[in-house]
């Protein structure tokens, strides 16, 4: 089978909170234009793999490559890993979009504003071609109307939309998406689905902790679940959820979904 | 009473006032700046670089806004070094006197209210500005200082009224402020009833000038909560 260039790259990531040891050793390759759903319960340690990814947490061992380009760490005194090259980290980070349960956005810029902000500012890049960029990027998103008023004024999804489009702003090379949708009341989640839908068909690499199962098998090409910080069992969606080798996966799935 | 006295002398009084005033927004305005790397440095991780504003605060907050203005106005001209400096000019006047010690003072109160403002960030967005690869640089110089400026806007506005009351010491090295101006009126009419009541007026509507000016001032850095 033909397979596109890989895109991110994790090895043997391990990372402890003081003696509880939440990730045992997890790697994960992703080729270009893949959807990875990475589920498992809470506590299994998947948003805290996906923090590590860009060093939000620091690993205690592992690396992490993304685009072939393998980020420099070194040891911390604490024993945890730090970027040993604070400007690659910081390049590494803008080739990633990174979409928080909890939209994060600044509450004190508008919605323009806080997508403009990091290519102007990061990027380096013209006003003027990130204001075009940001305008069609909030018309991708639905949010175009919206575009001078303050997160504080838009729902929970209207506000997880802008966070996506604040991502894209940066044009990563993998969106990286932890639970989307777990802080949105029910009846906002299908609004903020369908525009990862989108990006999906698009053909985007995307990272994705999510507990929608329904939404995981349609939209993903692989499965990952976790289970105590491993990983227990990957495949294609209807592998997974048609017949799980691990009990533990099969017993989720049945209650998940 | 005799509100004549107010008549006669209230254009003296004004005077008083325009150099209260100048004192609390010189010192006010110092201080402000000053207060931006003395909150960061006490923000730092780093002992051997917090230790220097935990001191410096713990000092200005700890003593008398008297002793103080009499440290740096009697004090410093005791040593010879200074008197011989070049900033002497400037030591011996009891104006730049008043207006480094309020702005001293103030610097220590105004960086444990900023360092609350930024503290008071929601951590996750300081993590969207990670993820964006920001620099710690950019990330405070767009995001964080004017995020915590608007947060820190109330108990700021609060610290210039009380500056603008403690300025009222500034008369004790001989500098003819609105209270040592209304002194020095008193002492020629007998008149402190209607002279202290005609300057507390002043420094009523001194502070009135300022609330207005932070309910500007908070009008530009909370947009966002009036939306």
């Amino acid at each position: 089978m033909y397979q596109t260039p890989v895109a991110l790259k994790l090895t043997d990531i391990h990372k402890r909170f003081g003696d509880l040891e939440v990730l045992k050793g997890i790697s994960l390759t992703a080729h270009d234009g893949d959807v990875i759903s990475i589920l498992g319960s809470s506590g299994s340690g998947k948003s805290t793999l996906l923090r590590c990814i860009n060093l939000l947490e620091n690993p205690c061992q592992g690396s992490i490559a993304v685009n072939g380009e393998t980020l420099h760490l070194q040891t911390r005194s604490d024993g945890a890993l730090e970027a040993a090259d604070e400007k690659q980290l910081a390049a590494i980070r803008s080739r990633l979009g990174f979409v928080f349960q909890s939209f994060n956005l600044w509450p004190h810029m508008t919605i323009l504003e806080n997508i403009m902000e990091a290519p102007m500012h990061v990027l380096k890049r013209s006003k003027r071609q990130v204001e075009e960029l940001s305008l069609f990027l909030l018309e991708r998103v639905g949010m175009a109307d919206r575009a001078h008023y303050y997160p504080a004024q838009l729902s929970g999804g209207q506000q997880q939309r802008v966070a996506i489009a604040r991502a894209l702003a940066m044009e990563p090379r993998v969106m990286l998406f932890d639970e989307p949708t777990s802080a949105l009341d029910p009846e906002l989640v299908g609004e903020v689905l369908s525009v990862i839908r989108s990006l999906a068909d698009e053909g985007r690499t995307m990272l994705i902790v999510t507990h929608e199962m329904k939404f995981a098998r349609e939209v993903s090409d692989r499965i990952v679940f976790l289970h105590e910080g491993r990983v227990e069992e990957e495949g294609v969606p209807d592998e997974i959820f048609g017949s799980a080798q691990s009990a533990r996966c099969r017993e989720f799935l049945a209650t998940a979904v | 009473m005799d509100w004549s006295v107010i008549a006669e002398y209230y254009p003296r009084l004004l005077d008083g006032a325009w150099t209260t005033l100048q004192l609390v927004v010189l010192s006010g305005v110092i201080g402000v700046i000053l207060a931006v790397p003395m909150a960061l440095a006490r923000l730092s991780p780093n002992r051997w670089i917090n230790i220097f504003p935990y001191t410096y605060i713990f000092f200005f907050r700890g003593t008398p806004l008297l002793i103080q203005v009499f440290l740096i106005y009697y004090g410093l001209s005791q040593f010879e070094v200074i008197r011989e400096s070049i900033l002497w000019p400037f030591l011996r006047e009891p104006y730049w006197c008043a207006i480094i010690t309020l702005a001293l003072h103030t610097t220590a109160y105004i960086a444990e209210i900023l360092r609350g403002a930024i503290q008071a960030i929601p951590k996750g967005e300081v993590e969207a500005c990670r993820v964006m690869g920001m620099s710690k640089f950019t990330m405070y110089r767009r995001i964080l200082l004017p995020r915590a400026f608007g947060i820190m806007l109330p108990a700021y506005g609060n610290e210039v009224i009380l500056m603008l009351k403690g300025s009222a010491l500034a008369s004790t090295i001989t500098l003819l402020d609105l209270t040592g101006m209304a002194r020095t009126i008193i002492a020629r009419t007998y008149t402190p009833e209607e002279i202290y009541i005609a300057a507390g007026v002043m420094y009523l509507v001194i502070s009135w000038l300022f609330m207005i000016f932070f309910k500007m001032l908070d009008r530009v850095f909370n947009r966002h909560r009036l939306a």
